[in-house]
């Protein structure tokens, strides 16, 4: 199995992400039908990933203004499609 | 041709080494593309009402064997059909069609129990379970028992007769199906038992199908037409999928020819972004379809 080069320099960061993204998986099950609850946890998971990605960087030294839009895209891409999809 | 396009799709020198698609602006022309197409279909819905929406397979009998199975799993007694119950549950799901509401209470107050008076049935206990754009009974089911105060009405002790309305219409400009349960216990039959009267209660709950002597009535259609449907919800949730896949698909290209060509870029995670899109595509496929109320 290949491990990309950043996964195994940092490999700490990467296993917090793989925790908040299962705690949102594990969130949004819980929601079952509830269309509010269901719409927190996709903007929570959205923020907590920004936010690890600020961490992330700001760690590897290369936190640019170009990297959060792009997080932030990444972002709205996520909270966009998902939303507009089903809610 | 080939090589105009790949730039979308593959790093490389033209691109500074990052496929075009996943370099933020172009996915916010995506987000924006996405957002249109939900405003035409919105826009379809308002202008040509009914030509979005589907044909559901549920049906009375089907909703009303799932129930009794629900109930049998929970060692209770099965519900009696009663075709006076039907009678306003399809009343109820006909009124929602033509006043254009989605609620157990009408924009001018008629309650749940208006409907059970209109026809003539005096209860002790009463609730009602509403549903909408399901395709299939199973999903109803499963959406009404995984929502602890819709489980509560089919498994309620305390009920002894169903009615189930299914009926096909136009809500919002979108064709839909709506399912309608009006659970009860005759006054009568509490005054036999001696037993002191409740207060209604509005939940939601089904009945059950034992063998019963009434037969189960078809789905009702208010607006008959051979259109054959699409479902808006169905529409955006595949359009959503393909650009998801398409990006998903495209990091994991450009993540894997970064690796092999070692290149080193000023970028996001590529690990990161696969894995938050990955959890979003997973919210996408496992989201049930339809609503309850």
């Amino acid at each position: 199995m290949i491990i990309p080069k950043e996964v195994r320099q940092k490999p700490l960061e990467y296993i917090l992400l793989g925790i908040v993204f299962l705690t949102g998986l594990i969130l949004y099950l819980f929601a079952g039908f509830d269309p509010h609850g269901r719409r927190l946890v996709v903007y929570g998971l959205a923020a907590c990933y920004f936010f690890w990605s600020l961490l992330h960087h700001y760690k590897r030294g290369d936190l640019h203004l170009s990297i959060v839009v792009e997080y932030l895209v990444i972002a709205l891409f996520g909270i966009a499609l998902l939303t507009f999809s089903l809610f | 041709m080939k090589y105009s396009f790949s730039h979308f799709f593959i790093p490389q020198e033209k691109n500074n080494h990052r496929a075009s698609l996943l370099k933020s602006h172009f996915l916010l022309l995506l987000i924006a593309f996405y957002l249109l197409n939900q405003s035409v279909i919105k826009f379809i819905s308002l202008v040509k009402p009914g030509i979005l929406g589907y044909s559901s397979e549920i049906t009375a009998q089907k909703v009303l064997e799932k129930t009794n199975a629900e109930r049998q799993k929970n060692g209770l007694p099965e519900l009696q059909y009663n075709s006076v119950l039907s009678e306003s549950a399809t009343k109820k799901a006909q009124d929602m069609f033509t006043s254009n509401y989605w609620a157990h209470t009408s924009p001018n107050g008629t309650t749940p129990w208006d409907f059970f008076k209109s026809v003539g049935y005096k209860y002790s206990v009463a609730g009602e379970n509403l549903a909408r754009d399901f395709y299939d009974t199973d999903s109803l089911m499963k959406a009404w028992m995984d929502s602890p105060t819709h489980r509560e009405n089919i498994v309620n002790s305390k009920y002894q007769e169903i009615g189930i309305g299914v009926v096909n219409g136009i809500l919002g400009g979108v064709k839909t199906t709506l399912v309608v349960q009006h659970f009860g216990t005759p006054l009568n039959a509490i005054a036999t038992k001696n037993t002191k009267e409740t207060k209604p209660v509005v939940t939601s709950s089904l009945a059950q199908a034992t063998p019963v002597p009434q037969s189960v009535p078809e789905t009702k259609v208010l607006s008959e037409t051979k259109i054959k449907y699409i479902s808006p919800l169905a529409l955006n949730k595949i359009i959503g999928l393909i650009m998801f896949i398409l990006i998903i698909g495209v990091l994991f290209v450009d993540g894997y020819l970064t690796l092999k060509n070692n290149v080193h870029r000023f970028t996001g995670s590529t690990v990161g972004h696969i894995g938050f899109l990955l959890v979003i595509l997973l919210f996408m496929l496992v989201s049930q379809q339809g609503a309850i109320f």
